[in-house]
C-alpha cells in the first residue's frame, strides 16, 4: 500500500519535472544569444507550483508531523517524568563520583606520650596489564626501583588481568620516582603502614597489624575497634578535567581512630627488655620474661619477653618469638607461694611472725610421701621459714589450715583466674577446686606445686603484699587514679610479710643478689625442674624471682623469669635476682622515687672550691 | 510595551551572563579549596611520618648507645645522685632526700 503510494508519487513528480527540465535546458542554451529572452521564463507560473496539492496528501503530512511531535513529546515525558532514573544514573556516572574517606588508624603511645606505634604513608604500586605500555628501558628502571627481578616484573605486566600489585608499601621517594617514570598502565595508590619506633622491646605489648592495617596481636588487636576509626564517604561532581567542583548529597566525615595511651613506660620497658635479653644470653637460656607493675595504680609499666621480634618486619615473625610468654605460659610457682601461706597463717591468728616452728630433721611425711628441705635448718621462726624458704616449715603451717581457706586465698589473689588484661591468649593458670585436694596435694600446693600460674599472675598476686593487703586491679591503659581492690589480708599482715620478703632478699636469704643500691627490696626466688610430659625433667630448670621495692613504701612489683638457664647456674637467686635488682633500680629512678636506704655517696665535693661547684662528679 | 519587553530582555540576558559567571567562579573556588584541603591532609600525614621518624631517632636504645659509646657516659646510680626536695612538700618526703 505504502510502496505503491510512493511509486505513484515519484512517477507524478518525474512527469512534471521533465518539461521543466527541458525548459531550463532550453533557456540556458538560449541565454547566450539574447539576454531578453531569459526574462520570458515564468517561474511564478511554473506548472509544478500551479498544481494543486491533493487535500489527502496535505492532511497526511500534517498527521505525520503531528504524530512525530506526539512521539517526541511522549519520549520526553517518559525520559523526564516516568522513568528518569536511567539517564540520571548515566549522568552521575559521567560527572558524579563517590569516594570513601579513609580514617587514619590511631597511634599507640606510652604513658609519657612517646609513640609506640603509628601509621606512616607507604604508597603501593600496581599495574593494569591490559592497558600497560611499558618500554623495555622503563621496565628495567621499574624493576630496579621496586627491587623486583626483571622477568618477574615482565610476567606480571604481560597478563591480561585488570589488576596486579607490583610492589606494596614502598617508600614515598620510590613512589615519586615511579610516577615520574610515566609508564602507561602503572599506578601508585596511597596506603599506610604501621611503624614501631620501639621495635622489639615493646613488641609483645604493642603487637602488630597485617598489611591492611588490621590488628593481629597485642594492643593492636585488643583495641582494634578504637584504633581503626570509621571511614566516611563523600559524593562530588567533577568537571571534565577531573577537578572536584561541587559536593552533592551528604558528606559523611571519616572518624579517625582513637589514640591509645598505654600505662607502659617506654624507658622502663626498654630497660627491662634489655636486661632480660642479656640474662638469657648470658645463661644460654631458652627464653626470659619480665613484668613491672605499679603497685599504687595497678598499671603495667613494662612487660617484656625474649626472644622477641621486630613488629614492622613480617619476615622476623615465627611461632616461638611471637609468644607473649609472661601472660601465656604457665608454670608451677614453687617457693614464691610460701609467703601467701605465711600471710594466711598470720591473718587467721594461727602464728605470729616470731612463732617458732621446728623444721628438723628437714623432712616431713604426709600420708606416706616425704617432703624434704634442701638442707635441714632446725627450729625456725615464721620469718626465717620464709627467709630460708623451708618446705617443711611451710607445710607445717599449711597443714593446720582447711583446704577451703587456702583455695579462697589463692583465688582472691588471682591464681586460677584469667587476668583482666585485653591480651589475646591470656592463660588463667590452674587451681583445682579444694574439694578434690588430697592432704599431700594440699601440702605440695603450700610450697607451689600442683598449681600453675603465669608470670603476670604471680606479679599481680604480689601486689597484695605491696599494697597493705589488697590486690590492685591491673590495667594496661594509663590510669589516673590509684585503684582500690578487695582486701585479702590486713595491713599489719602485709607489713610483716614484706619484712620477711626483705629478709629473704637480704643477707642469709636465698637471693642476696636481688639487692639494689639505695632501695630496700624484698622478694622471693623460685627454681624448679621443668615439667615435661608427666614428670619433671632432670636437667632442665626454670628460675624466677618476684619482688617488691622499696619495702618502706612499695612502688613497684617486678617479676623475672628465665627459662632453661643452661650455663651452669640455674637458681632463681643467681639467674633472675640480678635482673630484678637492676630493673628495680632503674625503674624507681625513672619513676623519680627517692632512695630509702643510705648509700655511700660517691659524689666528690671539692672543699676548697666554691660551694656552687659542689655537685661536680 | 515593546520598550519594556526590550528592557526585560536586556536584564534577562545580563542576569544569565552573571549567573554563568558566578557559577563558574564558584566551581573554580571550590576546586581551589579542594586542592588546599588535599594539601593540608598531605601535610598532616607528612607531619605524622616525621613525628615517627623523630621518635625512631630518639628511642631509648639509640640514646643509650650514643650516650655510652660516643659520649662516654655512665648510668646514674643513687650513689652519685644528689636528691633535692621540693620545700613545698611535706616533711615526710624530705626524709628521702639524702645525697
Amino acid at each position: 500500500m505504502k510502496g505503491s503510494f510512493l511509486q505513484r508519487l515519484v512517477a507524478g513528480v518525474r512527469s512534471r519535472l521533465a518539461p521543466a527540465a527541458r525548459n531550463r535546458a532550453g533557456a540556458r542554451r538560449r541565454e547566450r544569444p539574447t539576454a531578453n529572452e531569459s526574462q520570458v521564463v515564468r517561474y511564478a507560473t511554473s506548472p509544478l507550483l500551479a498544481a494543486k496539492t491533493p487535500p489527502l496528501r496535505s492532511r497526511l503530512l500534517v498527521l505525520g508531523l503531528g504524530l512525530g511531535f506526539c512521539v517526541l513529546a511522549g519520549r520526553a515525558l517518559y525520559v523526564q517524568v516516568i522513568n528518569p532514573a536511567f539517564f540520571q544514573k548515566e549522568g552521575e556516572i559521567r560527572y558524579g563520583h563517590t569516594f570513601a574517606l579513609q580514617a587514619s588508624r590511631g597511634r599507640i603511645v606510652d604513658r609519657n606520650g612517646q609513640i609506640l606505634a603509628a601509621s606512616v604513608p607507604a604508597p603501593s604500586v600496581f599495574a593494569v596489564p591490559r592497558e600497560a605500555k611499558v618500554s623495555p628501558e622503563q621496565q628495567r628502571e621499574l624493576a630496579k626501583l621496586l627491587g623486583l627481578p626483571a622477568n618477574d616484573l615482565a610476567r606480571r605486566l604481560s597478563g591480561k588481568s585488570c589488576f596486579v600489585w607490583l610492589r606494596r608499601q614502598v617508600d614515598e621517594v620510590v613512589a615519586a620516582q615511579v610516577k615520574a617514570l610515566g609508564a602507561k598502565g602503572v599506578y601508585v595508590q596511597r596506603e599506610f603502614r604501621r611503624q614501631y619506633p620501639e621495635g622489639e622491646s615493646a613488641a609483645h605489648v604493642v603487637g602488630f597489624t597485617n598489611i591492611e592495617e588490621r590488628g593481629l596481636e597485642g594492643v593492636e588487636l585488643a583495641f582494634q575497634k578504637d584504633l581503626q576509626g570509621r571511614s566516611g564517604s563523600r559524593s562530588v561532581v567533577r568537571d571534565r578535567l577531573g577537578r572536584v567542583v561541587e559536593d552533592v548529597g551528604e558528606m559523611v566525615d571519616a572518624e579517625d581512630g582513637r589514640d591509645i595511651a598505654l600505662a607502659i613506660d617506654s624507658k622502663v620497658q626498654f630497660y627491662a627488655y634489655q636486661r632480660v635479653r642479656d640474662a638469657v644470653v648470658e645463661h644460654r637460656a631458652k627464653s626470659g620474661s619480665v613484668v613491672v607493675l605499679d603497685t599504687q595504680t595497678g598499671e603495667v609499666l613494662a612487660l617484656a619477653n625474649y626472644p622477641s621480634y621486630v613488629p614492622g618486619e613480617r619476615a622476623s615473625m615465627s611461632g616461638p618469638q611471637l609468644r607473649n610468654r609472661a601472660v601465656t605460659d604457665t608454670f608451677e610457682p614453687g617457693s614464691t607461694m610460701k609467703p601467701f601461706i605465711a600471710a594466711l597463717a598470720l591473718q587467721t591468728g594461727r602464728v605470729r611472725p616470731d612463732t617458732v616452728i621446728q623444721t628438723a630433721p628437714g623432712r616431713i611425711s604426709i600420708t606416706g610421701s616425704t617432703i624434704h628441705d634442701a638442707h635441714p635448718h632446725g627450729a625456725l621462726s615464721v620469718e626465717q621459714v620464709i627467709q630460708k624458704s623451708s618446705n617443711v616449715g611451710t607445710v607445717k603451717m599449711a597443714m593446720q589450715m582447711q583446704p577451703r581457706e587456702m583455695w579462697e586465698t589463692f583465688s582472691a589473689v588471682g591464681f586460677g583466674q584469667k587476668p583482666a588484661l585485653p591480651f589475646p591468649g591470656m592463660a588463667s593458670g590452674r587451681l583445682r577446686p579444694y574439694k578434690s585436694w588430697r592432704p599431700i596435694e594440699q601440702a605440695t600446693m603450700s610450697y607451689g606445686y600442683g598449681l600453675s600460674t603465669s608470670l603476670f599472675q604471680l606479679a599481680r598476686a604480689y601486689t597484695v603484699f605491696a599494697r597493705d593487703g589488697d590486690v590492685a586491679p591491673m590495667t594496661l591503659l594509663r590510669a589516673e587514679h590509684a585503684a582500690g581492690g578487695a582486701p585479702v589480708f590486713s595491713p599489719e599482715v602485709a607489713r610483716s610479710v614484706r619484712k620477711m620478703l626483705q629478709m629473704a632478699a637480704g643477707e642469709g636469704g636465698t637471693a642476696p643478689k636481688a639487692q639494689a643500691i639505695g632501695y630496700s627490696v624484698g622478694g622471693k626466688t623460685g627454681t624448679a625442674h621443668k615439667q615435661e610430659g608427666g614428670g619433671y625433667a632432670g636437667n632442665k630448670y626454670r628460675a624466677w624471682f618476684v619482688g617488691i621495692a622499696p619495702i618502706s613504701a612499695p612502688r613497684v612489683v617486678v617479676a623475672v623469669m628465665v627459662d632453661e638457664p643452661s650455663n651452669g647456674r640455674y637458681f632463681g637467686g643467681d639467674v633472675a635476682a640480678p635482673v630484678f635488682s637492676s630493673v628495680v633500680q632503674r625503674s624507681l629512678q625513672i619513676l623519680g622515687v627517692p632512695p630509702d636506704m643510705p648509700v655511700q655517696p660517691q659524689i666528690v665535693a671539692r672543699a676548697q672550691a666554691a660551694p656552687a661547684e659542689q655537685e661536680s662528679f | 510595551m515593546t520598550r519594556l519587553n526590550l528592557l526585560l530582555l536586556v536584564v534577562l540576558v545580563c542576569s544569565a551572563i552573571y549567573l554563568v559567571q558566578t557559577s563558574y567562579e564558584s566551581r573554580r573556588l571550590y576546586a581551589a579549596l579542594e586542592r588546599e584541603r588535599n594539601a593540608a591532609h598531605q601535610l598532616d600525614v607528612e607531619a605524622e611520618g616525621l613525628d615517627v621518624a623523630r621518635r625512631a631517632h630518639a628511642t631509648s636504645l639509640r640514646v643509650e648507645r650514643v650516650a655510652r659509646e660516643e659520649l662516654r657516659m655512665r648510668a646514674a646510680t643513687p650513689a652519685v645522685t644528689e636528691y633535692v626536695t621540693d620545700p613545698a612538700r611535706t616533711a615526710a618526703a624530705a626524709q628521702g632526700g639524702r645525697p
